[in-house]
């Protein structure tokens, strides 16, 4: 149980996606002008995160994995996949951005609205398929800890896109040089804000 | 370039040259669409990297708005994404098999752009935006001159980290070693990935200035 | 607009054409991939050693020269398989999944490790094959000892996708050569490993100096990826080093 937290505090602090990995930045950048619709994107994130993790964790742990298929037939023991964990884990990714598509359009148009473009593109949101293959890598043991890494990195995401939100509102007041006006100086704070989250990569948990 | 006259239009027309150009300039994905950055942040503490996944997201790009330009007409909308999706990983893969298997030396370089290039937003938001509803030629002019912009952004970025984080370019000692011996230090800070964020926030500041169209709005 | 009869019939249809695609492809290549991949690793152990001019080609006929032993050791540091004539390359410690066997330690099971013998002009060295992880994927690597069986002869390391600039510069000689000549014990014969420090030996106390290589900076999960898996790695070895050593006595 305390190693399933110590996953979720470390996915969100140590090993942020967006400050440690710099995974995610698209998105992250271009809607990030207001608390509001980050809010919503972050929680969009999060949403798409806590359910591929964990299925691309069974799909991997089950499917994919030299030897994975063994619960099949134990014929099968010797089948490794692994070269389609990419295109498997994008489709499944893709699947669950097409419903959370689906269902913010159904539910909040005032939110799809200002999503836009984006809203497709978690798809290709580096943080989401990251999540996956870092899963893949760090050899989770349980499909517990799957979800809790995936729901970390999710609440880390909603994190850095809302705090980079709110003092995006703010600086509209501050007299910013006119060529470095919103894209110019998020991404300086940005790069300010990696450089103090790079503080917490020293922790050990 | 000698090229079929069967289009009503010239092929290089001012229309389609203006695919070309925009991205270089005026409509640039990294600093005015803002896409692919994160790959801008990986693969820019050095030269040599960037310019090698410039190349790569050049053929990537062009290839799949080709692909998926010509499917476009019978791609159900609501399913697109995985479709789009689909076809530039499975383009990626096929590349990369390949390459590991008869020229596995280039393969090993290229092997860590494989998923950075695949999740890359440049091509999943040009095919978004353009190829799905464009014929191929202007829909593979467009990726040319994204992926064009993209790589210029790359390189100079690129050359900046490696000039001052590491003294060198391509690889090549380019400060001298008079220098250091002054008490000359490479920054070390330079090839942290926020100083990439940093070095584009400055790019965006100069390129802004002079062109003021640009700017926004507070 | 479109059926949903419609819509499944597309996604269908195109997931078999990828997945046809993919696994032609992926089973068709599978014997030239292996096979350079064989390459890299036999030419990671001999260039550990020391033995340069790997070129693709004489890499196999060179290994099956070189290396005069391939071992197949327990976690007790017994031999369990010794193929010291023919192909190398078709005995038990060249095939070993690495991997899997690293898994079954850090589960308490019992595990194997393979370990390399290689005469170079009559020199012999030892090399030690390792496994870990960086920031992105799978780091590994080769050790060469010297046949006192703690003076470093060459290292080689490789990756899966470190940051290229950044962890990625494991793999240049710069790091490399820094490890030619450290020690895995000190002075009263405890393993102390390789310590991975960044400002490089000259920080460390006096005594230490000789067991420790400088860091690569802006790369810092890859580094200690390298500290722990030389420590991780060489400790599973340890038996098999200890009874070595006392065998020479």
């Amino acid at each position: 149980m305390q190693e399933i937290f110590n996953i979720f505090i470390k996915s969100i602090f140590i090993d942020n996606m967006v400050f440690a990995y710099f995974l995610g930045m698209c998105s992250y950048l271009a809607v990030s002008k207001t608390v509001d619709t980050s809010f919503g994107l972050g929680l969009a994130v999060t949403f798409v995160l806590g359910i591929t993790v964990p299925v691309d964790y069974l799909l991997n742990e089950y499917v994919l994995k030299a030897g994975a298929l063994a619960w099949l037939d134990p014929e099968f023991a010797d089948v490794d996949l692994s070269f389609l964990s990419f295109i498997l884990f994008i489709a499944i990714i893709a699947s669950m951005v097409q419903l959370v598509e689906m269902v913010v359009e159904k539910f909040s148009p005032a939110l799809y609205a200002s999503l836009g473009i984006f809203l497709p593109l978690i798809a290709v949101n580096c943080a989401i398929l990251g999540g996956s293959l870092f899963m893949q890598e760090r050899d989770y043991q349980s499909l517990a800890q799957a979800t809790s890494f995936g729901l970390g990195s999710g609440v880390g995401f909603f994190l850095a896109i809302v705090g980079i939100a709110a003092i995006r509102e703010k600086i509209r007041y501050s007299n910013v040089p006119p060529a470095l006006r919103r894209l110019g100086i998020t991404f300086i704070i940005t790069g300010l804000m990696g450089i103090a989250f790079m503080s917490f990569l020293g922790i050990k948990l | 370039m000698n090229v079929k006259k069967k289009e009503h239009e010239p092929l290089f027309s001012a229309k389609n040259l203006k695919l070309l150009k925009d991205p270089l300039s005026i409509n640039n994905p990294i600093t005015v669409q803002v896409l692919g950055i994160c790959s801008a942040l990986a693969v820019t503490a050095k030269l040599k990297p960037a310019i090698v996944m410039s190349i790569s997201v050049m053929v990537v790009l062009a290839a799949s708005n080709v692909v998926i330009s010509l499917l476009r007409n019978g791609i159900p909308p609501r399913i697109r994404i995985i479709v789009q999706l689909v076809v530039i990983a499975t383009m990626v893969i096929l590349v990369d098999q390949v390459l590991k298997a008869f020229v596995y030396d280039i393969s090993k370089q290229l092997s860590v752009f494989v998923g950075l290039i695949i999740t890359n937003c440049i091509i999943m938001g040009r095919l978004e935006a353009f190829a799905m509803g464009n014929k191929p030629w202007p829909a593979f002019l467009d990726g040319i001159g994204n992926s064009l912009g993209y790589g210029i952004i790359l390189i100079i970025v690129a050359f900046f980290r490696e000039l001052f984080g590491s003294g060198t370019i391509l690889g090549l000692q380019i400060v001298p070693k008079g220098f250091y011996d002054f008490g000359y230090e490479n920054n070390g800070l330079m090839i942290l990935p926020p100083m990439a964020l940093i070095t584009v926030g400055v790019i965006i500041w100069v390129q802004r200035n002079r062109n003021k169209e640009l700017i926004e709005e507070r | 607009m479109y059926s949903n009869g419609y819509i499944f019939r597309y996604a269908a249809i195109m997931v078999i054409v990828a997945a046809a695609l993919l696994s032609a492809a992926a089973m068709l290549l599978k014997p030239f991939q292996d096979r350079n991949m064989a390459i890299e690793k036999m030419g990671g152990i001999l260039t550990a050693a020391k033995i340069s001019g790997v070129e693709k080609e004489e890499t196999i006929a060179k290994f099956n020269k070189y290396v005069t032993d391939a071992i197949v050791v327990g976690q007790d540091g017994k031999i369990i398989e010794s193929l010291n004539e023919g192909e190398k390359e078709d005995g038990a410690a060249f095939k070993l999944n690495m991997k899997e066997e690293l898994y079954k330690k850090s589960k308490g099971e019992n595990f194997e490790l393979p370990v390399y013998k290689v005469d170079n002009n009559g020199e012999i060295i030892y090399i030690f094959p390792m496994l870990g992880t960086g920031l992105w994927g799978p780091i590994w690597g080769n050790i060469a000892l010297a046949d006192d069986l703690n003076t470093i002869v060459g290292v080689t390391f490789g990756h899966k996708g470190e940051t290229p600039g950044l962890g990625a510069e494991i793999t240049t000689p710069e790091f490399t050569e820094q490890f030619i000549g450290k020690q895995i014990f000190d002075a009263n014969n405890k393993f102390t490993s390789i310590m991975v420090v960044k400002g490089g030996a000259k920080i460390l106390p006096q005594k230490q100096q000789i067991h420790g290589v400088d860091a690569i900076s802006g790369g810092t999960i890859t580094s200690n990826g390298v500290n722990d898996m030389l420590n991780n790695v060489l400790e599973s070895y340890l038996p098999y080093i200890e009874k070595q050593k006392k065998d020479e006595r």
